[in-house]
C-alpha cells in the first residue's frame, strides 16, 4: 500500500482514525491482546470480524478482531460488582463509572494478518505479517484507506462485497488464485450461499481465466434463480453472459417450462454406468457395502450391458442370478430393487450418446464457454445428481489429464483451467467414498491437471477431512453445527481465532472468507445481486429477468408431484 | 475555625521532616479542616492537613474538667480566661508538593520547611494547580489511614468545586485513584464512596 498523503509523523493525519486501545500482550500465533482505552461502551462498538490497524514503530499491521473480553485487575470486581456492594447508591454509581475502564476494562483479541512497512517508501506493499508490534503500540479502527491497501485493486480482481461494518469499502477476491485451487462455499440453508456461489461463478465467467462446469442441482445457476427472501427472480449465468455460457439439461421439459432454451440435452446410456458409480451411490441408494459390491459381480457376468440386463430381470431371475454368480441373495435383491427406481430417470437411454454427451460439454469448455448442466426434476434425486455428475466429470477429467500430459510432452496446448461446480458435496465426498469418486481425486490432485472443484455444501462435516484441507479458498456463511464449523476451519491457520468469528456470523448475508484468494481472513457482506451487479458483469441493462414467477412455481409443483407420485 | 479565610496565615511550623510537617496554630480551636491544602514558607511548600489535635500547651500538665458549675461551654470559657493561654491546636500536614521556577510540582521538595515557617490556608488558584496534576495522590495514599483517605476525599471535593465540570474532574481523579489502588479493592471502593458523597 501507499502511505496516505499528508500523514503525520505517526502515519496518521490529524483527523486520524478512531483510537481503540493499545497492545498489551499476545503472540503472533495466538493473536494480540489489545486493552481498550475507554469504557464508554467500546466493547459494544467493535464487532468480532472487524478490522483494526496497529501502529508499530516500523510497520503498520492490519488485524481482524477475533474475540472480545471483559477483564478485571482484581477478582473483587467480579465478586462484588459496584451496583450490588454495600453502600450508598450514589457512591456506587460513581465507583462503577470509575472502575470501568481502569480496574475493569475491555480487551480485544486481534489476529495480525498483513503488515506494511512504514519506511516511507512510496508504493510499499502490504505483506503477510511475520512480526508483531511492540508493547503498547496504539490500535485504531481501520479506515477505508486501510482496507483498500489490503484488498487493493488489481487486474482481474472481483469485488465480492464490503467488510463488516464498512459499507463503503470493497473486499476483492483474486479470481486467478481462487480458480487455481479448489474452493468451498459453505453455510446452513438460507444463509445465502447460493447467491455467494452464483456471484463467484459470475466473476469467473466475466474474468475468463478459467472455464467452469456447473452441475446445477436446483436449476438455479443457468437460466435464472429464485430469491426466496424477496420472492423475486434473479438472473442466471446464461442471462448475464449469453455469449459465454452454454446450458445443457437432463430434463428438457422442465427447462422449457421455465422459459429457458437449453443448448443441449444430455442422455446417458445404461452401458455408460460402471459398477464404480454404484459404489459412490451407496449412501444415496441406501445400500450396504456388500450390496454395492455385488454390482461388480453383476457387471462381470453381463459385461457391457450389465445394468440394462440386470434391471430387466424379474424377481425370480434375480434369485437364479445370485446362485449363478455366487453372491448373497438378499444383497443382490436390494441392489436390484434400488436400481429399478432408475426406470424413471428419463435421461437414461437404451443407447446413450456415448462419448458424445461428455464430448459436447468438453467441446464447449475447450472453446472457453462455461457450461451449466440443469437437472430439472432430477435435481431432487440425489442419486441422479451424484450419478450424472460423477460420470460426466470422470470423462471430462480423463480428457483433461490426457491433454495436460500431451501438453507436458510438448504436443498440443495446455487445457484451460477448469472449475467443476458441485452442490451437496458431502454426498460425493464423505470419508467412505471420497477416495473412490473422481471428485476426491480432483481435490487431492490440486491443480496438477488444471481441474479444480468449487464445492457448495451445508454440511461440511460430512466431507472427507483430507478433501477439506485441500481447499484453497473457503467462504463460509453462518453454520449452526459445531462440527460443521470445525470442518470448515480444518487445516486452516489460526483455527481457534477464526472459530470465534465464524460462530458469530449473521444468519444472512455475511460470510467469512479466507485462503488463497484473499490476503487475510475477512468477514464480508456480499454485495447485492441486483441490477447494479448485472451492470458490473456487463449485462445489458433492463433485460427481462426471464420467465415469470408463475411459471417457475408451476415447474416446482410439477417436480414435487413427480417426487410424490413417481411416474411408472 | 469557621473564620479562616483562604490565604489567611494561621500557624507556624514547629517541627518538620522530609514528608511531614508539624504546625501549631496561633489560637486554640482554629485549625484548617482535615484535607485542607496549606502553603508553607517561601518558596512555598504545599501540604495536606491530616491529623488535627487540640491539647494543652504543656504536655506535662494534663487538663482537668472545669465546668461542673457552668450551664454552657461558653460560660466555662468565660469563667476560665486563662484557658486561651494554656490550650493550643496542633496539626500534622503531609507534604505533597512545592513550587520552583517552573511552577507547582507534585512531589517532595529536597528540603522540608524551616521551623517557624508561616502556614497559610491555600487559595483557589493553588487548588486548581493541584487539581491539574494528580501526582500527589500517591503521597497521601501511602499514609494508609482512615484520616488520610478522608483527607484525599475532602481535597478532591474542594478541588472539584472550583472547576467548570466538577463531575468530570472527580471521574478523572477517581480513575487515577482506582489505578493506584487496584491491589486494594476494598479501600478503593470505600474511598470512591467518600469522594462521591
Amino acid at each position: 500500500m501507499t502511505l496516505a498523503d499528508g500523514a503525520g509523523s505517526n502515519g496518521f493525519s490529524a483527523a486520524g482514525p478512531r483510537r481503540l486501545g493499545q497492545v498489551v500482550g499476545g503472540s503472533l500465533s495466538r493473536g494480540l491482546d489489545v486493552r481498550l482505552d475507554a469504557s464508554d461502551g467500546q466493547t459494544e462498538d467493535v464487532a468480532v470480524g472487524s478490522f483494526v490497524t496497529i501502529q508499530g514503530r516500523r510497520q503498520r499491521y492490519f488485524a481482524v478482531v477475533t474475540d472480545l473480553e471483559l477483564c478485571a485487575v482484581d477478582d473483587s470486581v467480579r465478586h462484588f460488582p459496584p451496583a450490588f456492594s454495600q453502600g450508598g447508591s450514589t457512591g456506587d454509581g460513581f465507583a462503577a463509572e470509575v472502575i470501568a475502564g481502569t480496574v475493569a476494562y475491555g480487551q480485544l483479541s486481534v489476529m495480525p494478518g498483513m503488515a506494511v512497512s512504514m519506511s516511507g517508501l512510496p508504493g510499499a506493499v502490504a505483506e503477510q505479517a511475520k512480526t508483531i508490534p511492540e508493547h503498547f503500540a496504539p490500535v485504531y479502527a481501520a479506515s477505508q484507506t486501510d482496507i483498500d491497501a489490503v484488498f487493493r485493486a488489481r487486474e482481474g480482481d472481483f469485488a465480492l462485497g464490503s467488510p463488516q461494518g464498512m459499507e463503503s469499502s470493497l473486499v476483492r477476491l483474486d479470481l486467478s488464485a481462487l480458480a487455481n485451487r479448489s474452493v468451498g462455499v459453505f453455510g446452513a440453508s438460507g444463509t445465502g450461499k447460493t447467491f455467494l456461489a452464483r456471484m463467484l461463478l459470475a466473476g469467473l465467467v466475466k474474468q475468463s481465466h478459467a472455464v467452469s462446469l456447473v452441475f446445477d442441482m436446483e436449476s438455479e445457476y443457468g437460466w435464472q434463480g429464485q430469491d426466496n427472501d424477496r420472492s423475486r427472480q434473479v438472473k442466471g449465468l446464461k442471462q448475464l453472459f449469453p455469449a459465454k455460457v452454454v446450458t445443457f439439461t437432463l430434463d428438457e421439459e422442465s427447462s422449457r417450462r421455465r422459459g429457458a432454451t437449453p443448448d443441449g440435452v444430455v442422455k446417458i446410456g445404461y452401458d455408460e454406468v460402471e459398477p464404480a458409480d454404484i459404489e459412490v451411490l451407496r449412501d444415496s441408494l441406501n445400500l450396504s457395502e456388500v450390496a454395492a459390491a455385488t454390482a461388480w459381480n453383476v457387471a462381470r457376468h453381463y459385461k457391457e450391458h450389465w445394468l440394462r440386463e440386470f434391471m430387466g430381470l424379474g424377481a425370480a431371475d434375480v434369485g437364479e442370478l445370485a446362485q449363478e454368480i455366487g453372491v448373497n441373495l438378499s444383497a443382490l435383491q436390494t441392489l436390484h430393487r434400488r436400481l429399478l427406481s432408475w426406470e424413471r430417470f428419463g435421461f437414461l437411454a437404451e443407447q446413450g450418446q456415448g462419448n458424445a454427451t461428455a464430448g459436447g460439454i468438453i467441446e464447449q469448455l475447450e472453446r472457453g464457454n462455461h457450461v451449466v448442466l440443469e437437472f430439472g426434476q432430477y435435481g431432487r434425486n440425489t442419486a441422479a445428481y451424484v450419478l450424472v455428475s460423477n460420470l460426466l466429470t470422470r470423462r471430462i477429467h480423463e480428457t483433461w489429464v490426457r491433454r495436460k500430459e500431451l501438453a507436458d510432452g510438448g504436443q498440443g496446448q495446455e487445457p484451460r483451467p477448469l472449475v467443476i461446480f458441485i452442490e451437496e458435496a458431502h454426498k460425493f465426498l464423505t470419508p467412505g467414498i471420497a477416495s473412490q469418486t473422481i471428485f476426491g481425486t480432483i481435490a487431492r490432485e490440486l491443480r496438477k491437471y488444471n481441474v479444480t472443484l468449487m464445492i457448495v455444501d451445508q454440511r461440511p462435516s460430512g466431507i472427507d477431512s483430507e478433501v477439506m484441507s485441500q481447499l484453497g479458498t473457503r467462504l463460509s456463511c453462518a453454520l449452526n453445527d459445531d462440527r460443521d464449523m470445525n470442518a470448515v476451519l480444518m487445516g486452516a491457520r489460526d483455527v481457534g481465532q477464526l472459530r470465534n468469528v465464524l460462530a458469530r456470523l449473521d444468519s444472512k448475508q455475511q460470510a467469512l472468507v479466507f485462503g488463497h484468494a484473499v490476503p487475510m481472513p475477512v468477514v464480508v457482506r456480499p454485495r447485492d445481486y441486483d441490477e447494479a451487479f448485472y451492470a458490473d458483469m456487463g449485462a445489458p441493462a433492463g433485460t427481462p429477468v426471464g420467465a415469470s414467477l408463475a411459471e417457475a412455481d408451476a415447474d416446482r409443483l410439477q417436480r414435487e408431484i413427480d417426487e410424490l407420485f413417481p411416474p411408472e | 475555625m469557621a473564620g479562616i479565610q483562604p490565604g489567611q496565615r494561621l500557624a507556624e511550623v514547629t517541627a518538620s521532616r522530609t514528608q511531614r510537617v508539624e504546625a501549631q496554630c496561633y489560637s486554640a480551636h482554629s485549625a484548617p479542616p482535615l484535607g485542607s491544602l496549606v502553603r508553607i514558607g517561601s518558596p512555598p511548600i504545599y501540604a495536606v492537613v491530616l491529623d488535627i489535635r487540640h491539647e494543652p500547651l504543656d504536655p506535662t500538665r494534663p487538663l482537668a474538667p472545669r465546668g461542673a458549675d457552668a450551664e454552657t461551654e461558653d460560660e466555662l470559657y468565660a469563667a476560665n480566661p486563662q484557658l486561651s493561654a494554656i490550650l493550643t491546636t496542633r496539626f500534622t500536614a503531609v507534604i505533597v508538593g512545592y513550587r520552583d521556577g517552573a511552577g507547582v510540582r507534585a512531589g517532595l521538595p529536597s528540603l522540608p520547611p524551616d521551623l517557624h515557617s508561616f502556614v497559610f490556608l491555600c487559595e483557589a488558584s493553588d487548588l486548581a494547580g493541584f487539581g491539574d496534576n494528580l501526582g500527589w495522590l500517591r503521597l497521601l495514599l501511602e499514609e494508609r489511614s482512615a484520616a488520610s483517605d478522608a483527607a484525599i476525599a475532602n481535597l478532591l471535593r474542594q478541588a472539584a468545586g472550583g472547576r467548570t465540570d466538577p463531575r468530570k474532574f472527580l471521574l478523572e481523579a477517581g480513575k487515577a485513584l482506582a489505578t493506584e489502588l487496584s491491589g486494594e479493592p476494598h479501600r478503593m471502593r470505600a474511598l470512591l464512596r467518600e469522594v462521591a458523597a
